[in-house]
């Protein structure tokens, strides 16, 4: 499978491409003038007493698998919202939003975090991966839990799969009960545990033959 | 979640200007707790100053027989440091199992410390103290994970930082750097019991940073225990940390400090009382929990925790003797 280059479009058209033309259509009818003024004065201002402070709309800078990626965010602005909804890096999943599910993982720095509790903002300067940077081949992990079977409705499996290659990134040889204290933090609300361990268990024989 | 100020300082003195420079300017760390409580508008601050960017905050450091732990080390790092695992046991022990491997990563001493309590009448924006027309929803209502000592006043939530527990039982103190300077205090004074709905059950005061916490050269003992209901992504019930200064084999001062009973870390100098002089045997041990837990008055819905209590505080006194019996069977 031909790895996918988010800075460069898809070809054709995407169905998320086609569900924000036209939600942005209907976003531009409503926008009124005291709107417009409004988001004019909530651009990025740096006060001047101090160290800097920053507030509105400010241009930040992600190093997302590899990829310099630039948008403009609010400093409320959540990393998780900001790969989705701005960088189209839509592998991370918006479930819980609360920090419980796991859903959002995604790596830093190589460590596994819950994207939804962190601010988009105060990750500049970080090496950050999502799934979408993942090996598909035969000794990946996404490929080990396609075999075993290792997920139902699907909501959770990008997290676990995220989980799952940064655990056995710092631990390759792992026990079942260190795999499943590695995945601790993902819930699935299907209760396909015993696959996503089967899985785990797989991904790091398969990547051991590889080495 | 509100629209806030964002500051990210490099060093203390500029995160302290920048707190300082607002209304309601709070600090952020992991956000594990904070970034939650903004989303549900339980705290609305004007600025938020992100201190993962403040380097000297960040680091664990020998200090004369003791041990210095930064506010901004990650829990991950707490668990992982040599010296920790070897000499106060206690606190890797609490720290172990606190929340998820993500939260791990994410989450830091100070921010454990400074959380604000998990009762569900306050994360649904009910107050502290859940009062609604001057009645307590806490006492009638849900209280299952409450507290079952302070029960006649009307703060009833629990207090819920894991690594305070630990962090008392072995005395450590708290460095606080404000607009006025440092000060330093026991870990214990960073709590209070509120009186009122407007009171806040930390003492740390608006503009001031917690920097580090510092344990002393350790005295004989120490280890903690917990019970919990789910064994991953979950508080404890009940956590008890004791630290006991030997002599010989027999205890000359002990420190028993329980988690998820009070609004407060639970000093149980009952069970202080009950070890002091003793060796630490089945028979002293089950005295000293059943004497920590005369006291108790449980809510409506919270008796279980009187039980767990016990043998919470009998395990912990054990596995600090190096007796953990429940481990052969």
């Amino acid at each position: 499978m031909a790895e996918h280059d988010p800075t460069k479009p898809r070809p054709g058209t995407s169905r998320r491409d086609f569900l924000r033309g036209s939600g942005l259509a209907a976003a531009t009818a409503v926008l009124t003038a005291p709107a417009v003024a409004a988001l004019d004065e909530a651009k990025a201002a740096a006060v001047e007493d101090g160290p800097k402070v920053l507030s509105g709309e400010l241009p930040i800078t992600l190093q997302v698998n590899g990829h310099e990626m630039s948008c403009k965010v609010e400093p409320r602005s959540t990393l998780l919202d900001t790969l989705r909804h701005r960088l189209d890096v839509t592998g991370p999943k918006r479930v819980c939003d609360r920090g419980s599910c796991g859903a959002c993982t995604v790596i830093v720095d190589g460590d596994t975090v819950y994207s939804c509790t962190t601010l988009a903002v105060s990750c500049q300067g970080h090496e950050i991966r999502t799934l979408e940077s993942f090996d598909t081949g035969a000794t990946g992990v996404p490929h080990a839990f396609h075999q075993h079977d290792a997920l139902m409705c699907g909501y959770c499996t990008p997290g676990f799969v995220t989980a799952c290659k940064a655990m056995l990134e710092k631990n390759p040889n792992p026990t079942i009960e260190e795999a499943k204290r590695g995945l601790d933090g993902n819930i699935c609300r299907c209760g396909t545990y015993v696959g996503v361990l089967e899985a785990a268990m797989a991904a790091a024989k398969a990547m051991k033959k590889e080495a | 979640m509100q629209a806030f100020e964002y500051a990210g300082p490099s060093t203390i003195e500029e995160a302290v200007k920048s707190l300082t420079g607002s209304k309601s300017g709070v600090a952020l760390s992991g956000g594990t707790d904070l970034i939650s409580r903004m989303k549900d508008y339980v705290t609305s601050p004007d600025r938020v100053v992100y201190l993962k960017g403040v380097k000297p905050l960040a680091g664990i450091t020998e200090t004369k027989g003791g041990l210095s732990i930064g506010a901004g080390t990650r829990l991950v790092d707490v668990i992982a440091n040599k010296d920790i695992a070897k000499e106060f046991p206690a606190l890797q022990q609490a720290t172990l199992e606190v929340g998820t491997p993500q939260i791990r990563n994410m989450a830091t001493v100070g921010g454990n410390l400074l959380q604000r309590p998990r009762c569900w009448y306050y994360r649904s924006g009910l107050g502290l103290l859940g009062m609604k027309d001057g009645k307590s929803l806490v006492r009638t209502g849900d209280n299952r994970y409450h507290s079952i000592f302070m029960t006649d006043g009307d703060a009833l939530f629990t207090s819920p930082s894991s690594l305070a527990t630990p962090l008392i039982a072995l005395g450590a103190t708290a460095t606080l750097v404000g607009e006025k300077g440092e000060r330093t205090i026991p870990v214990e004074a960073l709590y209070q019991v509120p009186k009122t709905s407007d009171d806040r059950e930390l003492t740390i005061l608006p503009g001031e940073i917690l920097t580090k916490v510092t344990i002393p050269e350790p005295k004989g003992k120490n280890a903690s225990y917990e019970a919990r209901q789910k064994q991953a992504h979950d508080w404890p019930l009940v956590l008890c940390s004791v630290s006991l200064d030997m002599n010989g084999n027999e205890v000359n001062n002990g420190r028993v400090i329980i988690y998820g009973v009070a609004p407060i870390p639970w000093r149980s100098e009952a069970a202080e009382a009950a070890i002091k002089g003793k060796a630490i045997t089945m028979e002293t041990a089950a005295a000293a929990a059943d004497a920590a837990v005369k006291a108790a008055k449980p809510l409506s819905a919270n008796g279980y925790k009187v039980g767990l209590t016990k043998t919470v505080v009998k395990r912990a006194l054990l596995a600090a003797a190096g007796n953990r019996y429940w481990e052969e069977a």
